[in-house]
């Protein structure tokens, strides 16, 4: 029994390591140059809504910035939840593409929504209670979309895959494993779910196992149905290995939006920006190209000032 | 149906991996079926056996064919090399963020495919889908640099590094004009566009491999010489001088353009492909800054009159290098802000990339002509006759100042107070296509490589362009305003390919010509269609 329990432990600790890690990595990159693409959605709505910057503006340096988080919102939330951009952009795949992540989505919440009601119990709140009821009607809906939607998404995007010329021909063999391996985690969550847990209550006594180390009680011996059995390995993989591959896209996009295609922050003198610049020019290159004239020694800033030999 | 070509094809010989045969091209509409069949001019024997054509029977840069297998080796040893640099922050902080998040998280889910006019217009030609050069970058990345990618390759996605694919790859870099477009797409945000900027930068800063007229032709004349046109300071000087002239013989109107004023407000840098190819834009900017009062200047100082950075489409170091030059100059002569003639890559060099390499006193604040033009417009100090523009108007959305930059709507607050007949081409604004010039394509014309822009890269602009006035009969003139140097050179060498004067009776232009066309006091046109004028 605890060896189910060791086992998502240490997936856990992948998931969380290997997230841990990305972020990181991304939070230690020099400053990079601007290089955004518009509409900008933090601009005011009026420029966000055609695409216009602060940059339209008259002497726009002396002017305050107008930046809008409610827009970036309100652009972000359909786009993360509903993926608008799939949607305007390549109707066909969203078709599966959406139901795909609503089920990934919805397994987050699910997982989510299970550890708070497992700690509420561990606090003493009643198990019929009126909280408790309604954290586990969300569990039970959000579970059933989730595992269907899931189910049929991962399928019909393996189709896809497989189907359509143009995905064949970029598909690898680590696409196809990635695809069956969550169809494989969904079809089993969807068995347990018809076969033995339809209301999620050994799931949540599974994560109530998994807070107390299996100490909790009323006791609960994971596994107790094949597919059961199945679904906390896959799932746990599923947790440790998004990260690790290009899936991480799923949160990784707030860098890819918030950190290249919307990092629209002009330089003002004094600002830390200018300061990270000023470092930044400090790195010494070794490009080997003769025009570039770099030797180890000389910064950025030196060659950049500098006019070598073929230019003068 | 033919299978499709794979990334990992790329490194096996073949005579080559794309061939546009005729009728693979996106059909021309009425009157220019005639073209529907046009396919490449091919290359001469000569070129072929000498250098590495296995692409696309088209040449960017021609590459010579290395001579020994040694030779061989040691390209595909610094080119390894300069791929690692890419990823070191000593050698690219300036792109490694966005890098790293394009290369780690596509999907490979075509989205993209759909937004380019290269791969649209093509006829779907596998080669210049923009996932598939940055696809054979992500597998030779991870086969060859990252710890157990050759035990893993044929899990990931597997490919061999050799001679062939590295010379097609530095061809393949320079088939996509860095519009950008696939990359306003993508749901994750991955940016095809910038991995082909950093693979063309690979080749020029580490193998020292570029087109020459980005290059020799380019950046190092500019720095060397003052000016990519080749113009010194003279010269340039003595060109304008001419402009001078012009205008007032054209217009009616004597201006005087004032050099290397100490402390003047703006310091207006145009293209100096504007002086020679038109010089009635450069005129036209004296016409209307004079007229409005305002205080400027140009300056005479080698690289100060010409705002080019080719260094923007495929080398950092170059970049850097032109930026603080323009900055510099500013700085000494002690402007308010620099002010960038119409010219779109220039704005982007200078007033956004260039932001974060510009310190302390060469943060000289930066505006495009466009905001000063509407300011000058909305100031009511001067009075303009819309009727004198009365002729059908589209306006074309250089890339780099409006998908990049944002800079959407002055042209068009303009252009609706001064032209009539404006309508716009669909689509537009920050989804527009690029003119097909894009990234150095508009100054590109070794081998047949003008060809191939005119054929397949700016064709999507072409059937925008007609579509735009598809209401209006072909014996009215009608007029593509097209606010950028580049896209201007590439709209002149379509409207001339596909002999549209004639046929369509379509002309080009800027937007200063426009407002000055249309600028109470002139004495005529400065806009002819033709030898006739727009107004009498
Ligand atoms: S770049 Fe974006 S749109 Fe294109 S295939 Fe990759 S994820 Fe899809
Ligand atoms: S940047 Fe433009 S030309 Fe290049 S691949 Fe993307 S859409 Fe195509």
């Amino acid at each position: 029994m605890m060896g189910y329990y060791i086992f998502t432990y240490l997936c856990l600790a992948v998931f969380a390591a290997s997230v841990l890690w990305r972020i990181y990595r991304q939070l230690t990159l020099p400053v990079h140059v601007r290089w955004e693409i518009y509409p900008v959605q933090h601009e005011p709505a009026a420029k966000a809504a055609y695409g216009g910057s602060y940059m339209e503006g008259l002497n726009w340096w002396k002017e305050k910035r107008r930046r809008s988080t409610v827009n970036e919102i309100l652009y972000m939330a359909p786009e993360i939840g509903l993926m608008r951009g799939l949607w305007k952009e390549n109707r066909n795949l969203w078709l599966f593409s959406f139901p795909f992540h609503l089920g990934l989505y919805l397994m987050l919440v699910v997982f989510a929504l299970l550890l708070l009601s497992a700690v509420l119990l561990l606090l003493g709140l009643a198990e019929d209670g009126a909280v408790l009821s309604i954290i586990k009607g969300f569990t039970i809906a959000a579970g059933w979309i989730g595992v269907i939607a899931g189910a049929a998404g991962s399928l019909g995007m393996l189709y896809r895959r497989l189907a359509d010329r143009d995905l064949r021909a970029y598909a690898t063999a680590a696409d196809y494993f990635n695809l069956v391996f969550l169809l494989l985690f969904f079809v089993c969550a969807l068995l347990t779910a018809l076969a033995a847990d339809p209301f999620f209550v050994a799931a949540r006594l599974y994560i109530l196992g998994l807070l107390t180390a299996g100490a909790a009680t009323p006791a609960y011996a994971p596994g107790q149905s094949v597919p059961g059995a199945l679904t906390i390995v896959l799932g746990s993989l599923v947790a440790a290995y998004i990260p690790l591959t290009h899936m991480s896209h799923m949160f990784m996009k707030f860098f890819l939006y918030h950190k290249v295609k919307w990092d629209d922050s002009p330089l003002t003198p004094g600002s830390p920006l200018e300061s990270a610049v000023k470092q930044n020019l400090q790195y010494r290159p070794t490009w080997t190209a003769a025009h570039i004239e770099a030797d180890g020694k000389k910064t950025w800033q030196d060659i950049a000032s500098s006019v070598p030999k073929e230019m003068k | 149906m033919k299978d499709l070509i794979k990334p990992a094809d790329i490194s096996k010989p073949s005579a080559g991996l794309c061939r546009i045969e005729p009728g693979d091209l996106a059909t021309l509409p009425p009157p220019y079926e005639d073209f529907n069949a046009t396919v490449l001019k091919p290359l001469p024997a000569d070129k072929v056996k000498a250098l590495e054509t296995s692409l696309d029977d088209t040449l960017a840069i021609g590459i010579p064919k290395p001579a020994t297998p040694e030779e061989e080796e040691e390209l595909v040893r610094r080119f390894l090399s300069g791929l690692t640099k890419l990823f070191e922050k000593k050698n690219n902080w300036t792109f490694l963020q966005p890098l790293l998040l394009s290369m780690e998280h596509c999907a490979r889910c075509q989205t993209c495919s759909e937004a380019c006019p290269v791969f649209e217009m093509s006829g779907r030609k596998e080669i210049y889908r923009p996932i598939f050069r940055s696809e054979v970058l992500r597998r030779i990345y991870k086969k060859y640099l990252t710890p157990g990618g050759k035990m893993t390759a044929k899990w990931t996605g597997d490919i061999d590094l050799n001679w062939t694919a590295i010379a097609r790859l530095a061809e393949l870099a320079y088939r996509c004009s860095l519009c950008r477009r696939c990359a306003s797409v993508c749901p994750i945000g991955v940016d095809n566009g910038l991995i082909t900027h950093e693979l063309r930068k690979l080749f020029s800063q580490e193998m020292g491999i570029a087109p020459k007229e980005l290059h020799e032709k380019g950046t190092v004349l500019h720095l060397r010489a003052g000016s990519s046109t080749g113009m010194n300071p003279l010269a340039a000087k003595d060109s304008v001088e001419f402009i001078q002239e012009e205008m007032e013989e054209i217009t009616g109107y004597k201006v005087d353009i004032p050099w290397d004023v100490e402390g003047a407000d703006i310091l207006l840098i145009h293209n100096a492909g504007e002086m020679l190819a038109w010089p009635e834009n450069v005129g036209a900017f004296a016409i209307l800054f004079q007229a409005a009062g305002l205080s400027w200047t140009l300056s005479s100082e080698t690289t100060g009159y010409d705002a080019v950075n080719y260094g923007l489409w495929y080398d950092d170091v170059q970049l850097a290098r032109v930026a603080l030059r323009h900055a510099d100059i500013a700085r000494r002569l002690k402007v308010k802000k620099i002010v960038i003639g119409e010219c779109g890559h220039a704005h982007k060099a200078l007033i956004e990339t260039s932001d974060r390499l510009l310190t302390g006193d060469l943060n000289i604040p930066r505006e495009s002509a466009l905001v000063t033009l509407e300011a000058i417009v909305r100031s009511g100090k001067l009075k303009f006759d819309p009727q004198k523009n009365d002729f059908p108007v589209t306006l074309h959305d250089p890339c780099n100042y409006v998908r990049l930059m944002g800079i959407v709507e002055p042209q068009r607050r303009i252009l609706r107070q001064i032209a009539p007949g404006f309508r716009e081409m669909t689509p537009h604004g920050v989804d527009n296509y690029c003119c097909g010039g894009g990234s150095g394509f508009a100054i590109m014309s070794g081998y047949n490589f003008t060809d191939w822009r005119n054929l397949v890269s700016s064709r999507k602009k072409f059937l925008q362009i007609l579509q735009a006035f598809e209401s209006e009969p072909p014996q009215t003139p009608k007029y593509v305003c097209a606010p950028c140097s580049n896209c201007k050179g590439a709209i002149r060498d379509i409207l001339g390919y596909y002999d549209a004067e004639k046929r369509s009776r379509l002309y080009y232009g800027g937007l200063v010509e426009l407002l000055v066309n249309a600028l109470d006091g002139m004495k005529k046109p400065i806009i002819l269609f033709g030898d006739e004028p727009s107004w009498k």
